[in-house]
Order: C-alpha cells, then structure tokens, then sequence
C-alpha cells in the first residue's frame, strides 16, 4: 500500500524528442489512476517510466517515500499487465505466476499458497498447468493479472490490457479489474486511449494530450467542467459538438453566424469570440418548432435505447450530433427544431482552447 | 458423373525433371555406386576386381586407424558445435543488448558467412605456419610449446579454431534473428520479475531460443562432420598421422590418395548409416525437450 507521487516528471528522448513536458500528479493510497488520451500522447510513456522501463530525463517519481527514479524496476515493488500479456510461453500458468516470487527468495510453500489463491480469485484453478497458449484471450489476461497479484505489489501498473479482448469481454473483463482493484486496495495506474474504459474505471481520471495532462479529476468532473477544449473532445461518446460564435451585447446570450442566439450562463464579456460546446444529450427536441436553433436531419442511427441524429446547422456546423432517448423516426432532411439549457453549455476561448 | 483422370499433362513432371536428374545423377546414382563398391576388393589400378561380401567392413572396423578417426570425428564435432553454438550466442546476445551502431557490429559479425572454408583454412594455415605464422609465433613466444606439426593435440586445436571461427557467423544470424523474435515485452515482463539479468538469460531468453539453439545444433554437428574437410585438407591434411582426419578425409584419403576403393567405399557407407542414426536421433529425442 502506497501512495504514487509524480513532480515534474519530463522525458526527452535522445533524438531530443519531448514526450513528456512536466506531469506532476499524486495519486493516494488504493486510488486507480486512469491514464487516457489518443496514441502518441505520452501516457504508456509515463507508465513504463513509473515502471523503470524507460529512464526519467527529469523531475522525479515517488513510490510511498521512495524516489524510485534510481532503483531498478524488479525492486520497485510495482507489477504491470501488459497489453499482449506479455506471458512467458515456455512456462506452465503456475509458473509464470510464481516466477516474479521465484526470483525473490520466497519460500516453496509461500509461492504455493499465494499461487493458488490468486489462481482462485481469477478462476484458473483448472489452468495452472496448461501452458499460456492453450488458454483463450480472456483467460491468458487473467495470467497476466495473477502474475501481478500474487507479488503483492504497493502499485499495479496496467498498459492497455483489455484492447487485445473482443468487445464483450472486455466489458466483463473491465468490471472484474475493478472488482479486483477496490477487493485488493491497491494503487493502480491504467492507461487506456478507450474513454468508456476510461470512465467506468477512474476513481481519478488524468487526460493527456502532446505530453501534458490537460486535466486531472473525477471521471464525472471531468464530464461537467472539461477544462480544454482537447478534453471536452475528448470525453464523452458521441463527442461534444463544438460551435464557433461570439458573446452578444447583453452577455447572457451567445450569438452565431447566422444570427441565432443562445442563452448563456457564464460570467463573460461582450464580444469575445467563443466556441459554444454542447453534449448530444443535451439538445431537447422541440416538437412544437418553438426554440432557437433549426436543423436539417442528415442521417439517423438507431440503437434501440437510443438514437444519434446527425444534423446540420447550414453555416454554424455541418455536423452536429444530437443523442435522444429512445427510438425516433426522422426522414432525411427533415427540419428539427432544437433548445439548450443555459448551465449545459460549454464555454472555451476560441484562441487558447481554455473554458471560460 | 466424376470422370476419373489418366491422362494428366506431361508439364509437371518436365518441370520437376531436372531436379530430380540431379539427385538421381549426384546422389542416389554415387551412393548406389559407393554400396556397391564397398563389396569389392579392388586392385590399385582398378584393372580387377572381386566381390568378397562384408570382408571391406570387417577391415574397416577393426582397424585401429578408423577406430581413431572415428573417436577423433566425435570428439571434433561436439567441441566445434558447442563452442561455436556458444561463442556466437553470447556474440548476439551481446550485440542484441547495443543500441548505438549496432548495424555495423552485426555487419562485421556477420562477414565470415562469406568465406568459403578452403579459404577459411589457408587462412588458418597462414597463421599457424611455423616460419611466418603470427598465432604460432605468438604462441610460442608466451611460453606454449607450440608445434602442429608434430603434437596431435596442437594439430586438432587448429584445425577447431578454424572450423569454429568459420561457423560463428552463421550461427550469429540464426540467433540474433531469434532473439530479435522473442516479443520485446515478455522481456521487460522479466526485468520486473527478476532483477539478475544473468538469471534472466537462463530462465527466460535460453529456453526461447531452444528452437534456434537445436535447429543449430543439428547444422552445426553436420557441419563438423562434412564441411570441415575443405579446412582439414588446406591446413594439415590430416597430419600428424592421420590424428586430425576426420571420417570423411579420411575416406577421400584411403579412396583417392592410398586407392583402395574397397575400404573407402565401405567407410563411407558407414559414414552414410552413422547419419541416418545422428539425424534420427536428433528428431526424435532431442526435438521433445524444445519448448515452441
């Protein structure tokens, strides 16, 4: 148990790429930190630093009092899961789990009982002796996760383990990792470039973007007050629709190209250029024609639950994504009258991208 | 209805054709000829002959020389596959581990692969030769008393210098490849796992490259076996004695220099059973044991 203390961490390869300019990040004791961001952001960059598997150009990472930016990855008391197992194949399963404790001195009846605890925790006790490759996806990641309990580590490290699993079991697979991590307490990092993986996991959620964490916070925090316009686009699936205006005279209202207007509730001057963020589902359907913002209907996916309308708003935006409850029935090109909620709308500086 | 075929078009077996005249023309035809001969008690001429059944065999295994040769072949083949198997393994693990001009490490590394081994030999005769030879002159002058003229054992150490020095390179790309093909986070799995990389070698590289290491095995034991007579022929030609003649040389010595087809014949119809036996073996009791 431990807590994960990031201070101006930076990482500059030697061809003097930047990939990591100054994280500073702490992470409490039995936190699962998420790490998530689009590929090339610097977030598996940063894991495999905590991990020691790339050396840190600068600032220093901490494990519970420990500067850690020295010592060794075997000794760091971390174990990772990798996103391709990364299992040994010439091992049975049970002795790819006791390998790590192997190699640390522990006693043959020690490694037993932790072996067949977490084998029976992950329900592999059928398995132990078969080989890695004769088990499927799913099972082959539960090695790779009881490799990683039976050490009883102070932090777990997790790179993209589920994007190796087809989509229904990563839905069991994600659940059961949380499971396993609040049953276990222990302090994990995930990084992820899957949102709702994101989303569902983070106790705190840390999104990167170019080698900086743009925002750190609560996955729902994040979801209400995205600090950049980079993390508004981020999170949320469908993703916000972002529309370029300008605050009219009076300051309650934004005004758009074509002279539509929306109420705003944000404390902002007058004049400032503006892009007005909305979420799909944050459009309500006027069905009376009786709101401010008239759209023509391009194209219509049905869900079941739901349904995704994308429309367009002639010269404000050509794709605009509307999520409704239910099932709807709408013809191409069919006209949409559609309100907003003044405190549902999302305000950024159309030049540094921050919400005002 | 299904119309069973008989006439089937002569263009396949003309394409197969000439592959299979030279198997059956260098290989099957000669071997043929070699069972054959090994029956007969020739005269040196070759104007007579007479077929005495197993009498060649008799003589050849209870001769003192083949019994040499024989141990001395066994001897020269394990010591030149493994330490070539080994030289070359620490070589790549080695040459795996740089980072900066790794290209021309292995490019260097992987030179000798073009040399033939008659060349590969009267490099080593070069350098051994007892007027103008820098490793003799060298060896001699840090107390060994060198002399591969005379000293059998001296004689055998050059001869596996060379062929052990002419082999590394293939091995080297065999293994690098393979530890190029080890998936590089099963690796970093282990540096998290173990913090001894020595130890890590040995319980995770090793095993993974035991594919490599057999299919290599198996090379370089056939290797040792045939190829080096080029290299024996150009350095010592056998001497002093005949305790660096390989079964091989020594066949081509008793066949083509001492003439007596007979003998030869039969040594090398044992040669041809002591590789069936080699080959079998490897297969079926060695290949289990390799982890895929």
């Amino acid at each position: 148990m431990a807590t994960l203390s990031l201070r101006q961490t930076e990482k500059t390869y030697e061809n003097g790429f930047k990939a990591l300019h100054g994280i500073n990040l702490e992470i409490a004791d039995g936190e699962l930190a998420v790490l998530v961001g689009p590929s090339g952001c610097g977030k598996s960059t940063l894991l495999r630093m905590i991990a020691g598997l790339e050396t840190i150009t600068g600032g220093e990472i901490m494990i519970g009092d420990t500067v850690v930016n020295k010592i060794a990855p075997a000794d760091r008391d971390i174990a990772m899961v990798f996103q391709n197992y990364a299992l040994y194949p010439h091992m049975t399963n049970y002795a790819n789990m006791a390998y790590g404790l192997k190699n640390r001195g522990y006693s043959k009846a020690e490694i037993d009982a932790r072996v067949r605890e977490a084998a029976a925790i992950l329900q592999l006790n059928d398995h132990l002796d078969r080989k890695p490759r004769q088990l499927s996806g799913g099972q082959r990641q539960r090695v790779a996760m009881g490799r990683a309990i039976v050490r009883e580590p102070k932090v777990f490290l997790f790179d993209e383990p589920l994007s190796n699993l087809d989509a229904k079991l990563r839905v069991d697979m994600r659940l059961e990792i949380k499971n396993l991590q609040q049953r276990l307490g222990t302090t994990s990092v995930y990084v992820t470039h899957d949102q709702v993986e994101a989303m569902t996991l983070a106790d705190r959620l840390i999104v990167m973007n170019g080698g900086v964490a743009e925002q750190v916070g609560s996955p729902i925090e994040i979801y209400e007050k995205p600090a950049t316009l980079f993390v508004a686009g981020f999170i949320g699936s469908p993703s916000m629709n972002f529309l370029p205006g300008r605050v009219a005279d009076d300051r309650s209202h934004a005004m758009f190209s074509d002279g539509t207007c929306l109420a705003l509730d944000h404390d902002v001057e007058a004049g400032r250029d503006v892009i007005v963020g909305i979420r799909p589902e944050h459009f309500t359907l006027q069905q009376d024609g009786n709101g401010p913002l008239k759209a023509k209907v391009r194209m219509v996916e049905s869900l079941g639950a739901e349904t995704l309308v994308y429309l367009d708003f002639g010269i404000i935006g050509e794709n605009v994504t509307l999520r409704l409850q239910g099932t709807h029935q709408f013809a191409r090109d069919q006209e949409l009258t559609l309100s907003t909620i003044a405190n549902q709308l999302h305000l950024f500086d159309r030049e540094t991208g921050k919400r005002i | 209805m299904k119309r069973v075929q008989f006439g089937h078009s002569p263009v396949p077996y003309l394409f197969v054709a000439p592959q299979i005249l030279i198997i059956l023309i260098f290989f099957l035809w000669p071997a043929g000829q070699a069972v054959y001969q090994s029956f007969l008690l020739e005269d040196a001429f070759g104007l007579s002959s007479q077929f005495v059944w197993f009498r060649n065999f008799e003589d050849v295994l209870s001769s003192d020389s083949w019994a040499k040769s024989a141990v001395f072949t066994i001897v020269f083949s394990f010591i030149v596959a493994f330490l070539s198997i080994a030289i070359s393994l620490f070589l790549a693990v080695r040459a795996d581990e740089i980072i900066r001009g790794a290209k021309s490490y292995k490019t260097l590394l992987m030179w000798g692969y073009a040399i033939a081994p008659p060349v590969a030999g009267l490099l080593g005769s070069m350098l051994f030769n007892p007027l103008m030879g820098d490793l003799y002159i060298l060896l001699n002058s840090m107390g060994f008393e060198f002399n591969h003229i005379q000293n059998g054992n001296d004689a055998a150490f050059v001869v596996i210098l060379i062929a052990v020095w002419k082999q590394i390179s293939v091995n080297f790309i065999f293994f690098l490849s393979g530890l190029q093909g080890i998936p590089k986070s099963v690796t970093e799995a282990a540096t998290l796992d173990c913090k001894s990389a020595e130890r890590r070698f040995w319980t995770i590289t090793f095993p993974l490259l035991a594919p490599t290491t057999f299919f290599l095995m198996v090379i370089n034991l056939t290797y040792a076996f045939f190829e080096t007579f080029g290299i024996i022929d150009v350095s010592t030609k056998g001497s002093p004695g005949g305790t660096t003649a390989t079964l091989v040389y020594k066949v081509y010595v008793d066949g083509f220099l001492g003439a007596d087809m007979g003998s030869s014949a039969a040594q090398s119809v044992i040669l041809m059973f002591m590789v069936s036996i080699l080959t079998i073996f490897q297969f079926r009791f060695i290949e289990r044991k390799v982890h895929y």
